[in-house]
């Protein structure tokens, strides 16, 4: 694979960008159980994303025990651990998108005990949804090689858009990434082996980054 | 002078802030509020003007003007907006738009984007004549006294955009988008720069503190919502056990008429304990504030009301555990046994307060993380970030 580090593929580039996703407050409010899931069903797919996926920064303020807004609720206000961390850990790798991962909450939700359903928390769950705010960091990737470097250097907000938002809204089927080593080197391993990561699970965009860029080490610099 | 932030932020921080601000380049920009100095919506319009500049937007701060029946008649708006309070002046509202009236054909509101801050000058909107307007609401509108709020709300529905502190603050019937913001502070400025214990000891000294016992210390004016009574109620319980000392620092405010009031009732509380030390700074009495957060063993924000509580920021920035009260922003900067304690009552308050003063390496943990939290979240640099995205929002600027 180092020979392949200069190689440009099939001469396609890949533009990178950064993004803020700031916080607009929906208009729903949960105190229970049933508020969540109702909410949950009435929402954007930004919304989703923001209170699942944009916990992947660190300035997000959820503690790192819980990898989701919903979970850090349920655990702090309504009290439940143990649906807390059922939330806390649904799926988000590829190809799921927040459609499914939306699925997945409605049904972890609905599986509540009586008890717990009839609840109140202390203080209420607002939804919040997201306008992002996508900016050039002037950067074109040609080759495998820059592919690496960019990755351990990148600004944090262009990876996660790169690797998480656009993927999980749907913009594109994979991260985009794997994509490009898939279309523009025809490298699927490695391309695969990228799109097992799962976002969803860190709150911390930097252990994320050392992940993506442990798998593109194991694999380039073979 | 904005190249100075990255020590604190990072480049890559402030490199994405130049470039969402390129996308806004050369627009003109009116912030509107009700007072130049005193309280935390001036103080952070004086440093954020100028670092808007530096990033090429057009921008300028004006204040409206008001007599004493006004601000009378606004001060009854933000207490019962925020739930403390059903009583409003006779003919408060015919007060509050004969002043909006005045203030519309006074002040130059051409501009194409207006900030306009907080209720007291929101009922400019009467008077648009072009331009995005966005309210940026400072306080607590979860859950308000209604004849305020549906006054308030008619004018705000008028506007592009509105910003909350906190999610919590959201309101499901008003149809215009409200962002959530959460105000910042300077780390460069006087108040927030570190400074040498000896200064922090000479300033403690002047006002009378013996800084060899420990010192618990709330920065607050003299407001119902900061609950200075049940700081020193606070203060009595915990003085049965460990030999503190109490500073509660106010300063006066040109737009809040009720602070010597509440000031009287707390020195009554207080009684003759010469270990209570209230004081009433002038404004910009930056050096003083820091001075007092920094040689504190614990500084508390008990506030019953909050809108934000910029406050708790100030002194998690300096690294101290902060005893909040559970109320609207305190929260986002307090979380739980990791940057302080969150408390409902004074008992509650005492408690921690012994506890931080007898277990001094958790309160240096909780100091540390309470720094940080507030270096990712409540600096300057995200605050501008978070105004110009609002801004390529209600201009559609992609």
């Amino acid at each position: 694979m180092l020979e392949l580090l200069d190689s440009r593929g099939k001469g396609v580039e890949l533009e990178l960008y950064g993004a803020y996703y700031p916080p607009i407050y929906t208009g729903v409010k949960a105190l229970d159980v049933e508020g969540l899931l109702r909410g949950l069903e009435r929402v954007d797919g930004l919304s989703v994303f923001y209170h699942v996926f944009h916990p992947i920064f660190s300035s997000h303020i959820i503690p790192d025990d819980v990898h989701n807004d919903f979970a850090f609720w349920i655990r702090d206000e309504l009290g439940d651990s143990t649906l807390a961390h059922l939330v806390s850990d649904v799926p988000g790798e590829e190809p799921r998108t927040v459609e499914d991962v939306r699925r997945d909450l409605i049904k972890i939700l609905s599986g509540a005990s009586e008890e717990l359903r009839q609840r109140k928390a202390k203080r209420p769950f607002s939804f919040l949804t997201c306008v992002p705010v996508v900016y050039p960091i002037d950067v074109k990737l040609s080759t495998l090689g820059q592919l690496l470097d960019q990755v351990a250097m990148m600004p944090a907000r262009a990876l996660v858009y790169h690797f998480v938002f656009r993927r999980v809204m749907g913009y594109s089927k994979t991260n985009d990434f794997s994509q490009w080593l898939t279309e523009n080197f025809g490298l699927d391993e490695v391309s695969i082996k990228l799109s097992k990561i799962d976002p969803q699970t860190y709150t911390d965009e930097e252990r994320m980054r050392e992940d993506v860029l442990n798998v593109l080490r194991g694999e380039l610099l073979k | 002078m904005i190249e100075k932030y990255a020590e604190f932020v990072g480049e890559e921080s402030l490199d994405s802030l130049f470039r969402i601000a390129q996308k806004l380049h050369g627009i003109s920009v009116l912030h509107v509020n009700s007072t130049k100095e005193g309280g935390g919506v001036a103080e952070i319009l004086n440093k954020m003007v100028p670092l808007m500049r530096e990033l090429g937007l057009n921008v300028e701060w004006k204040v409206i003007r008001g007599d004493g029946e006004f601000f009378r008649v606004t001060k009854s708006f933000h207490n019962s907006l925020q739930g403390q309070s059903t009583w409003l002046p006779q003919g408060a509202f015919e007060t509050y738009d004969k002043w909006q009236t005045i203030n519309a054909s006074e002040l130059n509101t051409d501009y194409d984007v207006v900030f306009v801050h907080d209720p007291q000058p929101a009922g400019l909107i009467n008077f648009k004549r072009r331009g995005r307007w966005i309210w940026r609401c400072h306080i607590d509108i979860s859950s308000p006294y209604p004849p305020t709020w549906e006054f308030l709300k008619r004018r705000i529905e008028k506007y592009d955009a509105a910003i909350i502190s906190v999610p919590i603050f959201g309101r499901e019937d008003l149809s215009v988008p409200q962002f959530v913001v959460p105000p910042s502070i300077d780390p460069l400025s006087i108040k927030n720069r570190k400074i040498h214990s000896v200064t922090a000891e000479r300033v403690l000294r002047k006002f009378g503190l013996d800084t060899d016992r420990p010192i618990i210390t709330q920065i607050s004016r003299f407001d119902y919502a900061k609950d200075p009574v049940g700081v020193i109620r606070t203060y009595k319980m915990l003085k049965r056990h460990v030999d503190v000392q109490l500073a509660y620092v106010g300063s006066p405010a040109s737009d809040d008429p009720e602070g010597e009031e509440v000031y009287r009732k707390t020195v009554a509380e207080a009684g003759d304990d010469s270990d209570i030390h209230l004081l009433m700074l002038p404004p910009n009495s930056d050096l003083e504030i820091n001075a007092f957060q920094s040689g504190s063993d614990v500084v508390m924000q008990k506030s019953v009301r909050e809108g934000f509580g910029l406050t708790v920021s100030e002194a998690l920035w300096k690294g101290k555990a902060v005893i909040g009260g559970n109320t609207g922003g305190i929260p986002l900067q307090v979380v739980n046994n990791v940057t302080g304690y969150l408390v409902n009552t004074p008992e509650e308050a005492a408690h921690y307060a012994l506890y931080l003063l007898r277990w001094r390496q958790v309160a240096e943990r909780l100091g540390a993380n309470g720094r940080e939290h507030v270096r990712q979240n409540f600096l300057l640099p995200r605050h501008i970030r978070d105004y110009l995205m609002v801004m390529t929002y209600v201009l559609g600027v992609r």
